[in-house]
């Protein structure tokens, strides 16, 4: 048996550790289901869990101790021990000290003193009156003496920590939704520092996902403002976090945990932090085989994606989505990449005469000499003209995003345009897509509206 | 002892019966191909371990070390104007990109791409992704995390402003990204020094030509100018003969506009105007 015991820190109040022991056991949860609760009521509870059966799934003793070790320092643990038995690991842990594998168990476990199992250290006053300091000196008293003159549990705690009797636990149960609390050590003033408590419920929340096997694809962050903040500054905030896929991985999202808090800015300082898991989807496990697939280091394009559009903004990381429109304006309009494709069944048709590579989001009113058109220079005019004349039914104001409102200038007219359209060649600005049109007053216009880049 | 002595006897055994056929092929002064390969030497071309994308332009291919675009690095395209000449000059590669399925992505391109002319150059709207980034340093930090991320087939950056150390930077994330990156920088750079192992200075020529100058390359320096015929892949069906040869037809402008403007200096400009007049030969 291979057990060990997580501590709560001790200065902790009666919910914050219960809270903690909740969060402990949702963690060790995603090792083994063997994990239960040591003394639960006492203020020196902890949290036990047996990795013997787990050890070859996370890649041996050896590594599943240093990830226990480091996710644990990360989650708060202030003490963790490991020893045969739960209750020497959790005697071991209470001493401060770590390693239950140094010494033979019983040499160990004799030289400490009675306070470190709770079965025991109820009946201290008696015992130290018997001049019994450590667990050691309790056990060499006779044993008929102890179970007449102390209760059953003293014997069968002393017992069972030796490992001379089986122990008994009640299994903590998954529960079926996330949620966890933390009440952060000082008060934090800026957005970004909230991710280091964040973090903390991330562990436990990624923990609880791999139990489940799923993945989230939405959870929010919930903030309280502290006691002392102004009247304006309201109870709190929130802010949910989205991806695209679901996902349980811790390094993305607090990533893009990260991002959306650099742009949030906090009314009050803030004391307690929440987590809640919004929306779980099952995920699909990769299986650990014997022959390696094309494994590609990184990571995908959609969550790299993801993280730049949460800093940059969704509006600002697209992808085309083609129309079927004469007027190059409206061939083609961009979308945010994250969202799923409109038209996945078949790709809209396209134009077949040719089309430049760079458009102008306007097109430029070029200078004229003697109705030549002038870009950096005369241009030659090398194909045309190309005529295209459509959208006189395309009103300003029936698509979404238009300028609504009666008193807009354009408010009534429609998209209707009439050009004829040129390549021209530029000795410097390369080949151009230009187009002439009526303008008013009998006047005509030339246009810088593409290259052929 | 036996055993030892037996284990000798083999070993004296078996080398000659390997080295003989060998050391008669090798001349003196020449290395086995094994270890040739691994030897480079200043005066050849650079063949890097890594793998390259094909330029689609065989005398291109030919003198860039490895024999295309070089994946692992980056790769600066050093330009007069911004947005000239980039999908002409990349086209080949980046149809071999998306035929295999992988994303395009462009960080803040000078104008906004046209989805239904890169079509017909090959590029999928499934595979092409737009980042607008406005400053430099949003542009560097998308940069950063497209090529750290190395999850795109191919990503070309227009970065200004970027400067020496914020490349080197670059490079070396690049090390570990499957794909060719390129930065497309202003003609201005050219002496300033670089991490980008290929530095290229193209130039857009008048008769439906690129002009590439190789500014640097593992290897040997290259000073001559490759001439790479490139008519954009839409334009091909419009092109006639007389089309196919641009240059001829501006310089005659040329010409008729100095034939124009001698009567203006001397007063009154001509009131026909040029298009009408007879063509000049």
């Amino acid at each position: 048996m291979f057990w060990a015991a997580l501590l709560p820190a001790p200065q902790l109040s009666e919910p914050q550790r219960l809270e903690a022991l909740r969060g402990f056991a949702l963690w060790c949860l995603q090792f083994t289901p063997r994990t239960s609760l040591v003394d639960p009521a006492t203020a020196s509870a902890a949290v036990v869990m047996e990795l013997e059966a787990s050890a070859r799934l996370f890649g041996g003793k050896r590594k599943l101790v240093e990830r226990v070790k480091i996710e644990a320092l990360e989650l708060g643990v202030a003490q963790l021990g490991w020893a045969p038995t739960s209750l020497a690991a959790v005697a071991i842990a209470r001493t401060g000290q770590s390693n239950g594998y140094a010494k033979p168990l019983e040499a160990l476990l004799d030289a400490l003193p009675i306070e470190v199992l709770a079965p025991v250290a109820a009946h201290a006053a008696t015992l130290s009156r018997l001049g019994c300091q450590t667990l050691g000196q309790v056990r060499a008293l006779p044993r008929g003496g102890l179970s007449r003159r102390f209760d059953k549990e003293l014997l069968g705690a002393l017992d069972q920590a030796y490992g001379s009797c089986p122990e008994g636990h009640v299994w903590v149960q998954l529960p079926d939704s996330f949620s966890a609390k933390l009440e952060l050590m000082s008060r934090v003033e800026l957005a970004p520092a909230l991710l280091f408590g964040a973090r903390r419920l991330l562990l436990q929340m990624c923990a609880w996902l791999s139990v489940r096997r799923a993945g989230v694809t939405a959870y929010t962050l919930k903030w309280c403002h502290d006691a002392m903040r102004a009247k304006t500054a309201g109870n709190g905030g929130e802010l949910t976090v989205r991806t695209a896929a679901p996902s349980r991985n811790i390094e993305h999202l607090s990533r893009l945990l990260a991002e959306h808090l650099a742009k949030v800015g906090l009314l009050a300082p803030v004391g307690d932090l929440e987590i809640v898991a919004d929306e779980v989807h099952p995920q699909q496990e990769t299986s650990h085989s014997l022959l390696p697939d094309a494994r590609k280091d990184g990571e995908s394009l959609a969550l790299v994606l993801e993280r730049i559009a949460a800093r940059l903004g969704p509006q600002r990381v697209l992808r085309p989505v083609v129309a079927e429109d004469h007027r190059p304006e409206w061939m083609c309009h961009w979308q945010p990449a994250p969202e799923p494709h409109p038209h996945p069944r078949q790709l809209a048709r396209c134009v077949q005469h040719p089309q430049p590579t760079f458009v102008f989001p306007k097109p430029l009113r070029l200078a004229s000499r003697e109705n030549r058109p002038l870009y950096q220079g005369p241009l030659q005019l090398l194909a045309g003209p190309h005529r295209v004349e459509y959208g006189w039914w395309d009103r300003v104001g029936d698509r979404p995003g238009d300028p609504a409102g009666k008193d807009h200038p354009d408010a009534g007219s429609t998209r209707h345009v009439a050009r004829d359209y040129w390549v021209a060649l530029s000795e410097h600005a390369g080949v151009l897509w230009i187009f002439q049109t009526r303008l008013a007053n009998e006047e005509t216009g030339w246009f810088l509206h593409g290259i052929f880049a | 002892m036996a055993l030892l002595l037996d284990w000798i006897d083999e070993d004296c055994a078996v080398p000659p019966l390997q080295s003989a056929p060998v050391r008669a092929v090798l001349r003196p002064g020449e290395l086995p191909p094994a270890v040739q390969a691994a030897i480079w030497r200043g005066d050849q071309l650079g063949t890097p371990t890594a793998e390259v994308v094909r330029t689609g332009f065989p005398n291109l291919d030919k003198e860039l070390p490895g024999g295309g675009w070089p994946a692992h690095a980056l790769t600066e395209l050093l330009q007069p104007q911004p947005g000239v000449m980039e999908w002409r000059l990349l086209g080949p590669a980046i149809r071999h990109v998306v035929s295999q399925g992988k994303d395009v992505i462009v960080v803040s391109p000078p104008k906004h791409p046209h989805l239904p002319g890169l079509r017909q150059q090959g590029v999928d709207e499934r595979h092409l992704v737009w980042v607008q980034a406005d400053t430099p340093a949003e542009r560097l930090w998308v940069t950063e995390q497209l090529v750290k991320a190395n999850a795109a087939g191919l990503v070309i950056a227009w970065l200004p402003q970027a400067r020496q150390e914020q490349i080197r930077r670059l490079q070396v994330c690049a090390h570990s990204c499957d794909s060719p990156v390129f930065l497309c920088r202003p003609a201005a750079v050219e002496h300033e020094p670089s991490a980008a192992p290929l530095r290229l200075q193209v130039r857009h020529a008048p008769d439906w030509e690129l002009h590439v100058h190789l500014l640097k390359r593992k290897g040997g320096t290259h000073d001559e100018l490759i001439k790479l015929p490139s008519v954009p892949g839409s334009l091909a069906s419009l092109l006639t003969p007389r089309l196919m040869k641009p240059s001829t037809l501006l310089t005659a402008r040329q010409k008729r506009t100095v034939d124009a403007s001698l009567p203006h200096v001397l007063g009154r400009p001509s009131s026909r105007p040029p298009a009408l007049r007879a063509p000049t030969p």
